[in-house]
């Protein structure tokens, strides 16, 4: 027999030994930070997910004159000596709400692992699944909507790491087609609500067999959510993930393509109380051939909608209270491939941006050297970003959660705020 | 402080029983830590071991005055690494992703030295995994799978442990369908089979669904996530013909090795050879490309030393860039953006008669379209890979070529004309120990639903610390059955281990798979659509895709003719094609008009009038384009209209996941129930989600399951009429299984009262989480 130790006793084992060994970590920084954070204010938080690795040289960290610019133009914004790309002209007149972060860095230049890392501040490892940070902020935060789902992923990609080992109600209830809302939500006709009824109670009776002699966590999960789902059904709420209930200037505003709409309908769920809500966009920003091209084709929809939301959200004075971020998994190489004139992965220094609740606005942390190859100032890792917001979120960066085999993690690993964003 | 940790530690493990007195084997136990944690900065392999130091020999370490035997608090070697994880002296350094000892390791590493720091026969470490050696003979596929229960009894014998009892004959139908093709089976198919009285039943089953167009279908989707297939996702290109390549491979069981040779060296054009979609692939990405073939065909993730030494293991960006070499001069990887004799070979002489000709912007624009797609040839440029401006080990080496050169097993010596021919042969021979461990380990999880060795993508030099020797004998014989990979399933599927009840309890994470039977996971993605589409559409398996292309310019006849023009041809064709363009621009806008007129028509309240104009517009759109303009055919992809009558009632999309192109329309249901999106290896996802719910009990798939011209009605519609005994059909026919009495009483107590009682049971176990599983 291989030795084990009983599920609690191991617990209690890497417990302590976590406070004493890592005394420094825990019993330090983060807890005294928090008291006297300015974060907080973050009732809300709508991540923007531009996969695939967005260019930063040539979007939101631009260098007049160089020719790493491929001749692409910086121009001015609403946020004073703030330039980007000419490709973001209607972002460039929300300019003075955003905080962007041009001293991003990390080692990962692979999707998957970059990626990962930004959703969940940890490497990917083969031993465990990372919970996203909408899983920290809904576990430790709940929602303000005791109905609708916390934790909503809008156009998600299947390698979202989700609640990872966190319980499977914490993972985001995922939006496949903004556009069609929450499919499925009501009764299909020829449906009468007491063949539901009825229907409803003889599957959970019957289904409850299979779950008493399969411990596997996701059965249970199925039955339970399936009754979730089936309150959710009767949810007044439920016009919340209609978008067509907005005006059409509104629609417009944001734009016809799925971006926008995931976009809009976000604004909607922020308005009911939603605690996290993620959105990626469906184009494809992995532009390793023609980077002219691709970007002239790609950025006017991602300009259009980002623009959209911050402005509107300002309008609708949810600004105050709801945090925008937009990531990606690295950046691109500076110089542009001769053979495939496109531009590879670039993890050394790259762009991220927030914006709302409490965060400086028309302001840029950190800066890259002169061509934007590496970090010249003020370095940002991932998980320093992510503890940023959810210090914002006013989550407890401290606070150790354990995995069911009892190895303990924080929310956004040993990443340390950066309290300079704060206003 | 930390000694007294290390003691709080000890006694805490002591306190839950002692360890095994003996002292930790040093290759078995010491080893690995060694390799995770200290490896990438002190071995051979890095140009310049940090401090100078390596780790990788006994003498090294022994030379290295970091180990005193016999006195764990005075070596080096442990004590690094037992300092707080903020000191600035902790090994290892906790930077780039690099982890630090766990508990467990500490130990193992404490209890070593305090025994002696025994290296028992160990002298080095080897960093190449030694080739395998000699001719295996083939093997009868009985004597493989007895060899394999009589290792997983060894191995329950060893741990006091033992298989979980034998499955019943209605559990095997559903696991050995479900795994095998994908699908549950029909009330028929499972019936047939639980009737059938021969004592070799289940072995012809394993059979019969092998040969099976069903196994095509579902061992397709899991090849298809390993290489991302993306029928529509190669940008002006016709990618279903990689897909197509892929099915007839497996269709005709061309032998794995020759599959994999099949796509190192494929050369040409996608329309003449379907395998060329494994460069088109990863067009413009060379060094991804080489990432995720080490990944998929040898079981080991290198991308993170694509661009410095990888942080956690001995491989450096050397090594990298070495195996990268033998295919980054393929001309799709480094892609050329422009045009040359090298893609399209009239080019020359097209470029000439531009030029003769003083061809203006229009025509050369209207040229390129028409020949942008042979611009994808598929071909060997020469041109070596180099050594980055920054890379950062040796500066002497920057911008240099790269010398081709294998990680692994033997190397590649003498002259290498052909490097990519070199790799391929290199990379499936069978005494390449990862080459066939992969595989082997790959198609054991497929059916088990857990490897032996986990991730399947963590495949190292290191010894095995569990089931080596069933590894073993797995990887030898995939080299037995000639790299068959269905007779290495069906050996599989034959013992008694797979036919023994799952293992039904969430596997714990990073333990080792404890050999009691399968394990119980969630259906994929495609496992639920094709099950439910199961009971909807009669013969499922033979029903195809309508999709045509025959009328589009993806063609593959018209793309075939076209790479076979003269230079005056493809002119010529570019001047119709021109034309074409123009007049079909007029068409449209002539549509919009013929619109607006019958609308209006239709406004006034005058349908004789439209009428009238309808056969009006219907004539002159049919004269609209002049014959000659009519043969171009550039028109898109067309859905055939459904002629079978076993069908016509159903949509063109009720075909297996297999069949349904990607990427998928959003909020498709294989979308919803997490089918990977084929932008990376194996990315699927099967956790639960409140949508999965919503779909089951309100979606399109239970509404056409419920509906009377079902397959399941149908099915049940011959069986006895009164609800109470319905109940067991229904139950066989969705969860392939009788109803327990409790079940049945239960059943028929909520249905008795109904006006739907059939529909009720229906939907109930279609929602039921046992559906979802196996």
């Amino acid at each position: 027999m291989t030795h084990r130790l009983s599920d609690l006793s191991r617990r209690q084992f890497v417990e302590r030994f976590a406070k004493l060994c890592l005394g420094v970590r825990i019993a330090s920084s983060p807890g005294l930070l928090r008291a006297a954070a300015p974060g907080g204010k973050a009732k809300s938080v709508i991540c923007l997910y531009l996969r695939g690795g967005i260019s930063h040289i040539d979007t939101f960290d631009p260098k007049p004159r160089r020719p790493e610019m491929a001749g692409v133009k910086a121009i001015k914004t609403s946020a004073d000596s703030v330039q980007i790309s000419e490709w973001f002209p209607r972002l460039a007149r929300q300019m003075h709400h955003l905080t962007l972060v041009r001293s991003m860095t990390s080692v990962l230049g692979i999707h998957e692992l970059g990626a990962y890392t930004a959703h969940t501040s940890y490497n990917l490892t083969p031993t465990i699944k990372h919970p996203a940070l909408g899983s920290w902020a809904l576990k430790q935060l709940g929602s303000a909507n005791a109905v609708l789902p916390g934790n909503i992923l809008i156009n998600g990609s299947p390698q979202h790491p989700g609640s990872g080992y966190m319980a499977s109600h914490l993972a985001p209830l995922s939006i496949v087609n903004p556009a069609a809302g929450l499919q499925n939500a009501a009764r299909s006709t020829g449906t009468s609500d007491a063949d539901f009824q009825r229907r409803q109670a003889l599957a959970q009776k019957l289904g409850s067999h299979f779950v008493q002699h399969t411990p596997h966590r996701d059965a249970a999960a199925y039955l339970k959510l399936q009754q979730e789902a089936a309150e959710l059904m009767k949810s007044e709420d439920l016009k919340v993930f209609d978008i067509g209930q907005e005006t059409a200037t509104a629609q417009a505003a944001y734009g016809t393509h799925t971006f926008g709409k995931g976009c809009l309908l976000a604004r909607r769920l922020v308005e009911a109380g939603v605690r996290f809500i993620e959105v990626e966009d469906d184009q494809n920003w992995d532009t390793h051939n023609d980077q002219i091209a691709s970007m002239q084709n790609m950025t006017p929809s991602a300009d259009q909608t980002m623009a959209a939301l911050v402005e509107d959200l300002h309008q609708r004075g949810l600004l105050e209270s709801t945090l925008v971020m937009m990531i990606s998994e690295f950046g691109r190489t500076p110089q542009i491939n001769e053979a495939t004139a496109g531009r590879g992965h670039h993890p050394g220094v790259f762009t991220w941006w927030l914006a709302g609740a409490g965060i400086k606005r028309g302001y840029v942390h950190g800066q890259s050297d002169e061509a934007a190859q590496r970090v010249a100032d003020k370095p940002v890792t991932m998980p320093d970003f992510n503890a940023t917001v959810a210090l914002a979120m006013g989550l407890d960066l401290a606070h150790v959660e354990h995995s069911p085999s009892g190895r303990p993690f924080t929310v956004a690993d040993q990443g340390k705020p950066v309290m300079e964003v704060f206003a | 402080m930390l000694r007294s940790l290390t003691a709080i530690a000890l006694s805490l493990l002591a306190a839950h029983g002692a360890p095994a007195a003996d002292p930790p084997h040093f290759e078995r136990e010491v080893l690995p830590v060694l390799y995770h944690h200290c490896f990438s900065c002190h071995s051979e392999k890095q140009v310049k071991p940090k401090g100078g130091l390596r780790l990788d020999s006994a003498q090294a370490i022994r030379e290295s005055e970091t180990l005193v035997p016999g006195n764990p608090d005075a070596s080096e070697l442990l004590t690094r690494t037992t300092l707080p994880i903020m000191h600035e002296d902790v090994m290892p350094p906790l930077k780039g992703g690099a982890q630090p000892l766990s508990e467990a390791e500490r130990e193992t590493l404490q209890r070593w030295i305090a025994a002696g720091a025994d290296f028992g026969e160990w002298q080095r470490f080897d960093h190449r995994d030694a080739p395998l050696s000699g001719p295996l003979a083939e093997t009868p596929l009985a004597e493989i799978t007895r060899r394999i229960d009589e290792l997983v009894t060894a191995h329950h014998q060893r741990q006091g442990t033992e298989l979980n009892s034998a499955v019943s004959d209605e559990t095997f139908v559903r696991r050995v369908y479900l795994d095998v093709i994908g699908r549950i089976p029909t009330l028929p198919e499972s019936e047939r089979f639980l009737a059938d009285t021969a004592q070799d039943k289940r072995a012809r089953l394993i059979d019969a669904l092998l040969q099976s167009p069903g196994f095509s279908s579902h061992f397709f989707n899991w090849k298809a996530d390993q290489l991302r297939l993306l029928s529509q996702g190669l940008p002006g290109l016709p990618g279903w013909l990689y897909d197509d390549w892929v099915k007839d491979a497996i269709r005709t069981g061309l032998p794995y090795d020759a599959f994999v040779r099949g796509l190192i060296t494929a050369s040409g054009y996608l329309w003449d050879n379907g395998a060329v979609g494994f460069y088109l692939r990863d067009l413009g990405m060379p060094l991804d490309h080489t990432s995720n073939l080490t990944r998929v065909f040898l079981g080991t993730r290198m991308e993170c030393a694509q661009c410095h030494d990888h942080p956690l293991q001995p491989v450096t960006q050397k090594d990298f860039l070495q195996m990268a070499a033998f295919t980054a001069g393929v001309s799709n990887l480094a892609s050329s953006s422009g045009y040359s004799e090298k893609n399209v070979k009239q080019w020359s002489e097209l470029k000439t008669k531009l030029d003769e000709m003083k061809a203006d912007k229009s025509l050369r624009d209207g040229l390129s379209r028409t020949i942008s797609v042979m611009k994808r040839l598929t071909v060997d440029t020469g041109k070596p890979l180099r050594y980055p401006d920054d890379y950062a080990y040796d500066k002497s080496l920057r911008g240099t070529p790269v010398t081709p050169q294998t990680l692994f097993g033997d190397e590649i010596t003498g002259d290498t004309v052909d490097p990519r021919a070199a790799f391929a042969e290199w990379l499936t021979s069978p005494r390449n120990p990862r080459f066939v461990t992969n595989i082997a380990n790959r198609l054991w999880k497929l059916v088990m639903g857990a490897a032996l060795i986990e991730p399947v993508d963590s495949l190292s030099t290191l010894p095995q610390p569990e089931h080596a020797a069933l590894v073993q004998h797995l990887a030898e014989a995939m080299i037995r059955l000639r790299f068959d990979e269905r007779r290495l399933l069906a050996a599989l599927l034959n013992t008694r281990l797979y036919q023994s009840e799952s293992v039904r309890e969430s596997p714990p994470a990073g333990q080792a798979f404890d050999l009691r039977g399968p394990l119980l996971r969630r259906l994929s993605a495609e496992q639920v659509w094709d099950s439910m589409l199961t009971l909807i559409v009669p013969d499922l398996d033979e029903r195809t895709s309508l999709r045509r292309t025959d009328d589009s310019l993806l063609d593959p006849e018209r793309l075939r003719r076209l790479t076979r023009m003269s230079a005056d041809e493809l002119l010529q064709r570019a001047r119709d094609e021109m034309t074409y363009r123009e007049r079909h621009r007029e068409f449209l806008l002539r549509q919009v008009e013929q619109q607006k007129e019958r609308a209006a028509a239709r406004e006034r309240g005058d349908l004789a009038a439209e009428r009238a104009l309808h056969a009006a517009h219907s004539k002159e759109n049919a004269a609209f384009f002049s014959p000659e303009l009519q043969a171009i055919k550039m028109g898109g992809a067309y859905y055939a209209k459904e002629t079978d009558p076993r069908w016509k009632h159903l949509p063109h999309t009720f075909v297996r996941a297999s069949e349904t192109p990607m990427p998928l329309p959003l909020g498709h249901f294989l979308r919803q129930f997490g089918q990977s999106d084929r932008r990376e290896i194996d990315a699927f996802n099967r956790d639960p989600n409140p949508t999965h719910s919503l779909a089951l009990m309100n979606g399109e798939l239970t509404e056409r399951i419920l509906a009377k011209d079902s397959a399941l009605r149908q099915a049940i519609a011959k069986a006895p009429q009164p609800p109470a005994e319905l109940i067991p059909h229904i139950y066989r026919a969705i969860l392939v299984r009788t109803p327990s009495a409790v079940e049945m009483a239960q059943a028929s107590a909520l249905i008795s009262a109904s006006p739907s009682p059939i529909e009720d049971l229906i939907w109930a176990l279609l929602n039921s989480p046992e559906f979802l599983f196996n």
